[in-house]
């Protein structure tokens, strides 16, 4: 067989790739692909560029005139306190939310996996907060919570663990960790199933061996279980954080991002910007410029928490 | 046989093709007209649409249909349906929304036919001036609405208490009445619209009803504002420690499950009657209190309208004739009792209506509702004082901007004085081009 010199080589990657390219079935592959990528074009690509272009212009209310206006949006948006206040709220929202949710997650699916009397009604039972309209959800709990005539204040009040009830929503702090906490408890069991369904396949043997090794629950939890489960967490953090940040209805729904703007998180004040304030265009600015936020958060999550990556620097 | 078996079904298909075109055609042929409302309740919506058959049934040229939908909402979605060409032909206002719509050029003027539904049927004139400028009037007067204070009589005479008339009362009343069980008084401080209104509230009963100079100027910031706006502070310790977070149905039911001693509200009577005691005797309902030495007190009350969108010069008709219908006094009345108590009238004869005093809650509560009625004869709305009219309160409405500078004295400790000034700020740059 004659060896192919370093001149020919690329000459033939070329015409491999070129063959390849006009294959029937790449061809076919390619058309089938076809009308998913026009749709997506029209449904994201278009919204996107007409974003873009909405941020440069002067729009206060949709469908009056505007004027091109340059960065002049963007140069507000990011001098903005408001602007930066939701910026830092949405930080501590996706953090707080992604801790939260995976520890209650993670402890849910350890349980769920254990075999007992009626693990498949807790299994379908847990996920029944996940289910419901999020409008349900936040109308029982601000009825629970309520100050007046709420059964979690009447509770507390009457088992002595408050001297009078507590306003979850009248200070800011507090609101931020009430809203945090029905958040988390409508998305955990989400979570948990999704880890659930990583700890089901992680062999028995691994455990066993472990045990008879002389490993602890710890070390167990350390070398077996996380690493097993690493595929399944990195795509909880990406998707979970990417959908925890873009969370507005139950905020909304439930403070409208007050007390004093304590919970206006980044959707919250570009709704506010375009649909109370009627300043569209800068609330466009804002979108951009979270989305360029995300993205570039994502890169990073995709460059170095990928198992891939691992593997990898491995 | 098989000849006569394909006859019989070419026939069925051809009828089952033209039978349901017939009345789609007699539809097709009548002026539709789509009316948007914002009385999103299950009996307002059912009482509407009463309304709406008995319409349709005496004409024979026009159909008005009914798209119900929500204050929180109809901000956003009018513009959207205005700039998508969707937009109803008929949709409800309240004086402060009708110049965002009006500016995009979308509202038709109406002082020809509001002139000529004065005449069979006198408006109270505060009721057109809130939809008066700019040379025009932009939406028809429907119903009247008036906050006052609620109480039950049975709990301010256990506790010893005349009904307050003044700030000093109303304070000493709310500590009084404050117990384990029961809080004094039910204020609200969240964002939102019924926080401004209990805010303006407030700034009537100090003195403080013009926002703005005769120039346009904001006064927000001006000491009988701040003295409002301490006073709310003040009785907000007596309120739930969730009242930051409250909309009209958390007061509502504070006061029918009697953990409010007093709440300001339009009405309570629908609640109190179905989910509380219900007795009628026992039910208070008194004008706002206010700061000794005003002189002019009174409450916030304003019109609810209908504005035509439509520029069909046969849809505008059609829209006239049916609130031409709609006011005629024995249907006026039926149409206020949607919500018995809680809608007022805005034309002499709908005052005088038989149809509006004979609803069955209307007759329970009769001196409750005569009172509301008095009240709201001394009802003004911001942005809208004196006869004159500045539409840039719909920036500084649509943001809840009053409320927000509670919010700075009652959740972020400010000092009245400094928010009201921080309030003022923030009013101009929204209102700024």
């Amino acid at each position: 067989m004659r060896e192919i010199t370093h001149d020919e080589a690329p000459v033939r990657r070329r015409s491999n790739w070129r063959a390849e390219w006009f294959r029937t079935e790449t061809l076919m592959g390619y058309a089938f692909v076809l009308p998913l990528m026009l749709w997506l074009a029209g449904t994201i690509l278009y919204p996107l560029i007409a974003s873009v272009d909405l941020s440069l212009q002067n729009i206060k209310i949709i469908g009056s005139p505007g004027e091109y206006v340059g960065l002049e949006n963007y140069q507000r948006a990011l001098e903005s306190p408001d602007f930066r206040d939701a910026l830092k709220n949405s930080g501590v929202w996706v953090v707080a939310n992604a801790v939260i949710q995976t520890v209650l997650a993670f402890g849910a699916a350890v349980i769920l996996k254990q075999r007992f009397k009626g693990n498949g009604i807790a299994r379908i039972w847990i996920i029944l907060s996940w289910v419901v309209p999020t409008v349900v959800v936040v109308i029982i709990w601000r009825w629970l919570l309520s100050a007046s005539g709420g059964v979690v204040n009447y509770l507390l009040v009457n088992l002595g663990l408050a001297d009078k009830p507590v306003g979850f929503f009248s200070t800011g702090n507090m609101a931020f960790f009430t809203v945090i906490m029905i958040n988390s408890w409508r998305w955990f069991p989400f979570n948990a199933v999704i880890l659930l369904a990583g700890l089901q396949r992680i062999p028995e043997e691994l455990y066993e061996a472990a045990s008879v090794d002389g490993a602890t629950t710890l070390k167990k939890l350390r070398y077996i279980t996380l690493p097993s489960l690493q595929p399944v967490l990195f795509v909880m953090g990406l998707i979970g954080t990417l959908l925890s940040f873009n969370v507005f209805d139950v905020i909304w729904l439930l403070t409208a991002g007050g007390p004093s703007g304590a919970t206006t998180t980044l959707p919250v004040l570009i709704y506010e910007t375009a649909f109370k304030r009627y300043r569209l265009s800068q609330a466009a600015a804002m979108s951009v410029i979270t989305g360029v936020i995300l993205l570039v958060f994502a890169a990073i999550f995709i460059r170095f928490m990928s198992p891939a990556a691992d593997a990898e620097e491995d | 046989m098989r000849s006569k078996f394909a006859h019989v079904l070419v026939l069925l298909l051809i009828a089952a093709m033209v039978i349901p075109a017939i009345p789609a055609q007699a539809r097709q042929d009548k002026v539709q007209l789509t009316l948007w409302h914002m009385e999103g309740t299950t009996n307002r919506i059912e009482r509407i649409q009463t309304l709406l058959d008995e319409f349709n049934a005496s004409q024979s040229e026009i159909e008005v249909t009914q798209e119900p939908q929500n204050w929180g909402e109809i901000y956003t979605k009018a513009p959207a349906a205005i700039a998508a060409g969707n937009a109803p032909d008929m949709l409800f206002a309240i004086p402060d929304f009708t110049p965002i719509l009006k500016d995009l050029g979308a509202v038709q003027p109406v002082e020809d036919f509001v002139a000529e539904l004065d005449a069979e049927h006198p408006f109270y004139p505060a009721m057109v001036e809130q939809y008066t400028y700019d040379d025009h009037t932009w939406a028809v007067p429907l119903y009247n609405m008036a906050q006052n204070m609620w109480y039950r009589k049975s709990v301010l005479e256990a506790a010893g208490i005349e009904v307050p008339t003044t700030w000093d009362e109303w304070l000493a009343a709310a500590e009084a009445l404050t117990t384990d069980e029961q809080y004094g008084v039910g204020l609200p401080a969240a964002k939102n619209l019924y926080t401004d209104q209990v805010v303006y509230d407030f700034m009537i009963g100090a003195g403080a009803s013009e926002i703005y100079n005769d120039d346009g100027s904001l006064r927000f910031n001006n000491p009988e504002t701040v003295e409002a706006y301490d006073m709310y502070n003040q009785l907000l310790q007596y309120s739930p420690a969730d009242s930051p977070n409250w909309a009209w149905g958390e007061a509502e039911a504070c006061f029918a499950n009697a953990t409010c001693a007093m709440v300001i509200q339009f009405t309570v009577i629908s609640t109190y009657d179905t989910q509380a005691e219900g007795d009628a005797a026992d039910l208070g309902v008194a004008p706002i209190p206010y700061k000794e030495g005003v002189e002019d007190p009174g409450t916030i009350a304003y019109a609810n309208a209908v504005m035509l969108l439509t520029d069909d010069p046969a849809k505008q008709e059609a829209a006239k004739t049916f609130i031409s219908w709609l006011l005629q006094p024995e249907n006026y009345g039926r149409f206020l009792n949607m919500e018995p108590g809680l809608f007022l009238p805005v034309t002499e004869d709908g005052a005088t209506a038989d149809s509006f005093w004979e609803d069955p809650l209307v007759v329970k509560y009769h001196d409750q509702v005569q009172t509301m009625i008095d009240n709201s004869t001394s009802g003004r709305l911001f942005g809208f004082t004196s006869g004159r009219t500045f539409p840039s309160i719909a920036s500084i409405s649509a943001q809840n901007l009053l409320a927000q500078t509670l919010q700075l004295v009652a959740i972020d400790g400010k000092p009245a004085a400094d928010a009201v000034a921080e309030g003022q700020s923030i009013m101009e740059s929204a209102i700024e081009d």
